[in-house]
């Protein structure tokens, strides 16, 4: 029905084609099963992996030092040691909070933030934990991190760290050297079909755009460059507490089900021309932790007739003529916020690069499927892209990792908010 | 070594003001003293160089604990260039050899008073006091003269020789004074009258000769005649106390050379001398002399490897593990952290592990180090019922008899006894009393049970109701397979056993910041500050606190008193009129209703100790009808209570009771005071603890003096205390109403709505709480003007919104100034009871807060409807429904059967292993059982019903649960109140599981149905059957929102409880059933993997 052969009189227009290839796999959680797990295992697969890197690039950092465990300390000897962080949070909501004896007179303030100058660091392995103190600055990392530290324990039994070293950022597949031509990939994130405050128009108007339906050839000859398009959670908005047990009447079901279907025509029309990447974000009718699983298809009984779309998971990875994405919908970045402190959102981001973890804070206060056997969440393979949806504004930064790894950082903002959505260039090395 | 040792010891006789209409007081039996001779307490010779032998054994140990011994003498110490001054802690006396320096004129055995303390270098003191004589009063027959005492002398000696035959004392009665006393009872014209003062030899003789008094005696010339003995009850460190005028935990100094040092050490203490008790300077707990020394306090906690199925038995499961934290007072970090296990155990970042092969190494370890480290106060949660006795009873069992050397007296055995505490409130206790010599025992146990009403005194609800955290509880049959595993598994036992006394949140492998958990209720609580006030104020031992009632501290008082006035004070059980109960206080009608006009609560200030000031009651100055008679007192000297007393006024005799009240108001008004103006944080905790003690005391003389079964009661008094009480409140209602009227020109009637103790609840009709506080305030002055000082009605408070239920059942947002309330005040309403389970409480507190905080009443009956909706729709959180009893003993001795009962049998039938034994504590939800089953076989276990998705009875906990409180509460304010609430709609829709494990479902076929409509899917369908195909997207949404809600549910419960074990790469293994997150930490994970399962058939 809509395609890129708009001005069908004039020279065709073409829509550029791309490899796309999806890395979701480890984000599946198809075959796993509740069985009674706890959320130990995934630590201890998080510390394992990790320490094991860390240990291949100690000797690299400071050679001269002995490697210890918790146990192994000894006061006064300097050494270096590998754990998990734990942060111990005054203000960290508790589930226990609930029971408490009585209600606060004050109605509780939404926190947005959950800092106190108490805080403070505890490193932990399997064998113990040990309070830190020293440089280590408990605003900027959180529980989950691991980290080795250079240090020594006090006579108070606390470990006083001289010197942090993160894992930095992972080797990067090479960067394919290609025929230059330029091809772009739109990302858009915060759609919120059905919140009151939407405008179903301007979507209206970014997918007229990016199919070409919109403006003059110039422009349609960039709209045909867009070879793929990825929308980065919180698509739909459903009401709120109409999904509590009871069974639903009509009038109801249409209200749940309207901002879907109006969802579904919408994306029909850009899956009918270019390759449509969908994640389920925190507002989506998707399952609550991470990883959250691919939207299902009966939701989208429209576009999910064209093979261009592709219902993904979030945290969401692809390669596109080998230049690899990496992304979520931003949960991740939302916790680093509740939990720590920088100065913005690319700052997070650029810390969960250098940690080569997405979500430390999962299992601890974002909700995360127990693993048994590996973390999916550590980052094997530098993303050449990654993406964070659903963040106020629109924010970039190009970093490089000291083995010439460059990466693209970008903040995608709410889409119902700004009306703004990313494009990004493949752009060729020159 | 108290002095005496109480066979039987009772509660409170005094209850708190909420129960002082009651007038029954607990069975007070008299505490008597008990003679400890020195020699027969301690080990013999052989077992003594066995003792040493094995010291040098274990001299490697010895070293470790080396460091930590006491700061060590200074040299002005050492040469005796010093006076010293210390804290005392502990007052006992032995019975020994007369100090033959000390006292060159006396010989043989003698009562020795040892005061144990610390100097505030931290050194430890012990002194011996010598010639202190124990002695009592009797009055003296008129016309008895010197010859006529030496005779009576003479034959009472004689009769106390028949009576202790077996005693080989060369004297029993030592001497007979005439002194010029006066009796404490009814008011005397005469000053004075010669009493007789008896010195007997040995403290024990006091009682003996007593007995020979009362029964009677033959006196030459006045023939068969038996005497009133005056201060012959009290027991004989606390008469040292009072004649030297020291008060429990107050500063002594003994001046240099007025002591002797020991020719031979009898204690481990640092410094031990004796000295004469004349030479004894006791400093009033004032300026300098009102702070603590450094003592050291130790906590511990054991643990036990259980059989599976078994509470721990001394006689058979070896002690594995001891974990021990000493503190010095006042400091926040912890001196010691150490933990004693059996067999090797990995290390604990900043704990001192000790292993060690054989259980009775660890024993011994544990000895050495309480010799070492020298403790003054030992504490712990339920230490005397449990952790003592067994450590005490297990090294009987091991054969060690040099291990209960605890105290510190060399080679001297901790004494253990059976005894009763009984009591209204707990009934009767089956405990051990252990004495340790010179070692204060403070059972937080005790304690916290005796000061505070909870709903449970297990160490986990305890800890979550005043440190707001829960602790991790590993179930004792988890701890034998720890114990049995690796070194591993033993150190993960060994950081459970620290934490759970020692560090809470952080840290399980650092104990650094936190302190054990009974150390941090100590400090949290203030119970050293509290508790060495009130033995200062008080001025008994700190040690009688815990174990003895309240009258031996107004005795205390009384005795005190009395001493300064030359009066004594009669042993008479029952002095006064024989009457059996009086009139208590009076409770205004309560006029139900929900008011939503502000009402003022006007209060007396201290009512009964006012009273008492007011109008001179004392037992001194009670006046029989007789006397009334005979002394034709003029009536402008007396005063008539409206019980019909007469009680002379303060013009011709002033009262002592009023004397020493007075002095405790005004001490409290001091210390006030001083509070405000104090800075440092240990000087306010000091003064706080003391105007809190100097409340208590004031406030339970008046239950001493109608404590039918106490010390001296003297009910005269205590009535016309409550008849005083009762005509104030009448008064008061009566000027309110006849005041604040419309003819009075004020814009509204004034009602008083209801009244209480010493409280009065008015509605002055003013809409708004600043106008009602300026009335209130008005009133209080007013009213308080036609009083007799110092009794004054103060204003205190706002009630608004109002809802008054009953009598003593009340709610209502407080408020102390008109700009905010302060908090939500209920009396009576929240049923702390442990029979209920929490949902009650959770949905009356909501509801309260909904109707009085939100002022939405439509609201809280939604929230009523949506809870019972929940509850029968299966979606109620399982731990709300617990309902936990104590198994206390088997099902056979039970008369009735009862709930838990019969479900711990029937968990033992099913796995004896984890079953409850006695001393647990069952928790149990009832089920849907069969159509006229018995409630207590209705009873099943949580657990059980969780894995078994068994159904409950939802019915059960509507009607005999939540129905009654919450009518109460709705009655008042709406009409239909049963109908609307529990009778609607909402109760329509029930939902019940089906249950896994009955008989009848081996035999069903499971077939899927459709997930939208529930019809039995056929042929292809996996999903949803074919009806339902138009709503996939819908029924989609349901199932994943009810997967999302599980999945941040499971997330946030599971890391909790990482959060509470503190560790994150260890799985949790809490099993505490106290926690309220328990049983929904496991439906989580069960309902979880539930729903992961219904999601998964959506991917066809």
């Amino acid at each position: 029905m809509v395609s890129t052969e708009v001005d069908s009189e004039k020279n065709l227009l073409h829509r550029k084609q791309s490899v796309y290839q999806s890395l979701d796999e480890s984000f599946g959680i198809q075959k796993e099963v509740y069985r009674g797990q706890q959320y130990s295992q995934i630590y201890f697969a998080r510390l394992h992996l990790m320490r094991t890197l860390l240990y291949s690039i100690i000797p690299n950092w400071k050679p001269h030092l002995p490697v210890c465990t918790v146990l192994g300390l000894e006061e006064g000897k300097e050494c270096i040691i590998v754990g998990t962080l734990y942060k111990h949070m005054k203000l960290k909501p508790s589930i226990l909070d609930e029971y408490s004896k009585e209600r606060s007179a004050s109605p509780l303030v939404q926190r947005h933030n959950f800092m106190h100058l108490d805080d403070n660091l505890v490193l932990e392995d399997e064998s113990g934990r040990v309070k830190l103190s020293g440089c280590l600055l408990p605003s900027t990392y959180v529980t989950g991190n691991i980290i080795a530290l250079h240090g020594k324990e006090t006579s108070a039994g606390e470990f006083f760290v001289e010197d942090a070293l993160e894992a930095g950022l992972p080797q990067q597949i090479e960067q394919p050297i290609q025929l230059g031509e330029d091809k772009y990939v739109v990302f858009i994130s915060g759609l919120s079909v059905g919140r009151s405050s939407s405008n179903p128009l301007q979507f209206q108007l970014l997918v007229d755009h990016i199919t070409g339906h919109l403006g003059d050839e110039k422009e349609q000859n960039i709209a045909a460059q867009i070879v793929q398009v990825v929308i980065a959670g919180n698509s739909v908005e459903v009401p709120h507490g109409l999904l509590n047990g009871q069974n639903l009447g009509s009038k109801d079901q249409s209200r749940l089900f309207e901002p879907i279907k109006e969802l579904d025509i919408l994306l029909t029309q850009i899956a009918a021309s270019i390759p449509l990447d969908i994640m389920p974000g925190s507002s989506d009718p998707a399952n609550f932790s991470l990883p959250q699983q691919p939207l299902h298809r009966c939701l989208f009984p429209g576009s999910s007739a064209y093979n261009t779309f592709r219902s993904c998971t979030n945290p969401h990875c692809f390669e596109l003529d080998n230049i690899r994405f990496l992304g979520t919908s931003g949960q991740n970045i939302d916790d680093l916020g509740k939990y720590s402190e920088a100065n913005n959102n690319i700052d997070f981001m650029e810390r969960t690069l250098r940690w080569r973890h997405l979500a430390p804070t999962a299992p601890n206060t974002l909700g995360c499927y127990p693993f048994t056997d590996r973390d999916p969440f550590y980052i094997e393979t530098c993303p050449h892209v990654y993406f964070v949806g659903n963040r106020d504004k629109y924010e970039s930064r190009l970093i490089k990792g000291s083995e010439g790894q460059m990466v693209m950082l970008i903040c995608i903002p709410r889409f119902a908010e700004t009306g703004v959505a990313v494009v990004v260039i493949e752009y060729q090395k020159p | 070594m108290n002095s005496g040792n109480s066979k039987k010891r009772s509660a409170a006789a005094t209850p708190s003001p909420q129960q002082q209409q009651k007038h029954h007081a607990a069975m007070e039996e008299e505490d008597l003293d008990e003679d400890v001779f020195l020699e027969e307490t301690l080990l013999q010779y052989e077992e003594d160089s066995q003792v040493l032998r094995e010291l040098e054994e274990s001299n490697s140990i010895k070293e470790r604990l080396q460091k930590w011994k006491r700061p060590s003498l200074s040299q002005a110490y050492i040469a005796q260039t010093q006076s010293i001054s210390f804290q005392q802690l502990e007052i006992d006396y032995i019975i020994a050899e007369s100090h033959k320096e000390l006292l060159p004129n006396s010989s043989g055995q003698a009562a020795i008073l040892r005061i144990f303390g610390v100097t505030k270098e931290g050194n430890s003191v012990c002194c011996h006091v010598h010639g202190f004589e124990p002695y009592f009063y009797i009055s003296c027959p008129p016309g008895m003269g010197p010859d006529d005492i030496s005779r009576f002398h003479q034959i009472l000696e004689g009769r106390m020789r028949e009576a202790n035959r077996n005693s080989n004392a060369p004297k029993f009665v030592r001497r007979i004074e005439v002194v010029q006393k006066r009796s404490i009872m009814y008011y005397q014209q005469q000053a004075s009258q010669p009493f007789l003062k008896i010195v007997v030899a040995l403290p024990t003789m006091v009682t003996s000769c007593r007995g020979i008094l009362d029964r009677g005696i033959q006196i030459d010339g006045l023939g068969m005649k038996s005497f009133l003995t005056y201060e012959s009850n009290v027991l004989f460190a606390l008469r040292f106390m009072i004649d030297c005028n020291i008060v429990g935990g107050n500063w002594i100094e003994v001046p240099v050379g007025k002591y002797k040092k020991a020719a031979r050490n009898l204690s481990y203490c640092q410094l031990e001398f004796d000295c004469l008790y004349s030479d004894l300077i006791s400093h009033s707990p004032e300026g300098e002399f009102s702070k603590m020394a450094p003592f050291r306090i130790l906590s511990f906690d054991i643990e036990c490897a259980g059989r599976k199925g078994h509470f721990p038995e001394p006689t058979q499961d070896p002690v594995i593990q001891v974990a021990n934290l000493v503190t010095l007072q006042g400091q926040d970090q912890p001196l010691i952290r150490n933990v004693m296990t059996l067999k090797s155990c990995s290390p604990i970042v900043g704990v001192d592990i000790m292993s060690f092969d054989t259980e009775k190494e660890v024993l011994r370890a544990w000895r050495d180090l309480i010799r070492e480290v020298d403790p003054d106060i030992i504490i712990g949660y339920n230490i005397c019922n449990f952790d003592l006795p067994y450590l005490i009873r297990r090294a009987e069992v091991l054969g060690m008899a040099e291990f209960p050397v605890l105290g510190r007296i060399r080679n001297s055995r901790v004494r253990v006894k059976d005894a009763t505490f009984s009591s209204r409130q707990h009934g009767t206790r089956e405990s051990k009393e252990i004495t340790i010599e010179g070692r204060v025992q403070f059972d937080l146990f005790q304690a916290v049970q005796r000061d505070y009403k909870l709903s449970s005194y297990s160490l986990n609800s305890v800890s979550a109701h005043f440190l707001n955290e829960q602790k991790e509880d590993v179930h004792h049959s988890i701890i034998s397979d720890l114990q049995n595993g690796n070194a591993e598994t033993r150190r993960r036992l060994a950081v459970y056993c620290l934490k759970s006394h020692l560090a809470r949140k952080l840290s399980a492998l650092v104990p650094l910041q936190d302190a054990y958990l009974p150390q941090r209720l100590l400090d949290k609580l203030m119970f050293i500050y509290n508790y060495v006030e009130m033995a200062r104020v008080t001025g008994v031992p700190i040690s009688f606190l815990l174990s003895r009632g309240q009258s031996i501290k107004v005795l205390s008082q009384l005795l005190r008193k009395a001493k300064q006035k030359d009066l004594v004070i009669p042993n008479a059980k029952q002095v006064g009129s024989e009457q059996g109960t009086f009139e208590g206080a009076t409770v205004l009608e309560a006029q139900a209703g929900f008011y939503e006009k502000p009402i003022a609560t006007l209060d007396f200030a201290s009512l009964y100790p006012s009273i008492m000031m007011a109008y001179n009651l004392c037992y001194c100055t009670l006046v029989t009808p007789e006397e009334v008679r005979k002394l034709n007192l003029p009536p402008e000297c007396v005063n008539k209570t409206p019980s019909g007393e007469t009680f002379v006024k303060s013009t011709l005799q002033k009262g002592i009771l009023p004397e020493i009240l007075e002095e405790l108001l005004t001490a409290r008004k001091r210390a006030k005071a001083d509070l405000k103006e104090a800075t440092d944080p240990r000087v306010k905790a000091v003064l706080d603890g003391r105007q809190l003690a100097l409340k208590i005391s004031a406030n339970s003389v008046y239950g001493f003096t109608g404590a039918t079964v106490g010390q001296l009661p003297c009910l005269e008094i205590s009535s016309s205390v409550t008849s005083y009480g009762r005509q104030m409140i009448e008064h008061t209602k009566k000027l309110v109403e006849d005041k604040f009227t419309v003819l009075g020109g004020y814009e509204h009637n004034a009602e008083v709505i209801y009244g209480d103790t010493d409280s009065v609840m008015v509605q002055f009709g003013v809409p708004t709480v600043e106008e009602a506080m300026k009335l209130g305030r008005e009133a209080a002055d007013y009213i308080s003007g036609t009083f007799i000082k110092p009794i004054k009605l103060e204003f205190e408070k706002i009630y608004y919104p109002y809802l008054l239920i009953s009598k003593k059942r009340y709610a209502g947002l407080l408020w102390t100034n008109p700009d905010k309330h302060d908090k939500m005040d209920a009396k009576g309403i929240e049923t702390v009871r442990r029979d209920n389970c929490l949902l009650v409480k959770n949905l009356v507190t909501e509801c309260l807060y909904k109707i009085l905080v939100d002022r939405d009443v439509p609201g809280a009956v939604q929230y009523v409807k949506n809870t019972i909706s929940d509850l029968l729709l299966n979606r109620m959180d399982l731990s709300l429904l617990v309902i936990t009893k104590g198994l206390t003993k088997t099902g056979d001795d039970y008369e009735v059967k009862a709930a838990h009962v019969e479900l711990a049998e029937r968990m033992r039938k099913r796995d004896a292993a984890t079953a409850p034994s006695i001393g647990d504590r069952v928790p149990y939800v009832i089920i849907k059982a069969a159509k006229g089953a018995k409630a207590y076989e209705k009873s099943e276990d949580p657990i059980y019903v969780l894995e078994n998705n068994i159904p409950i009875d939802p019915q059960y906990y509507l009607e005999n649960q939540i129905s009654k409180p919450l009518l109460r509460i709705f009655e008042p304010i709406l009409k239909n109140a049963s109908k609307e609430l529990l009778h609607g709609d909402h109760t329509r829709s029930i939902s019940v599981p089906t249950p896994s494990n009955s008989g009848i479902m081996r035999f069903a076929k499971k077939q899927l149905t459709c997930i939208g409509c529930k019809t039995p899917l056929s042929g292809s369908d996996r999903t949803i059957c074919k009806h339902c195909k138009g709503r996939e997207a819908e029924l989609y949404c349901r199932s994943v929102a009810n997967v999302a809600e599980l999945e941040n549910l499971f997330g946030k419960l599971w890391t909790q409880c990482q959060e509470c074990q503190g560790s994150l790469h260890q799985d949790v293994l809490c099993t505490s059933r106290d926690c309220p997150i328990f049983y929904r930490r496991k439906k989580a994970q069960k309902d979880m993997a539930e729903a992961k399962t219904q999601l998964d058939r959506w991917n066809f």
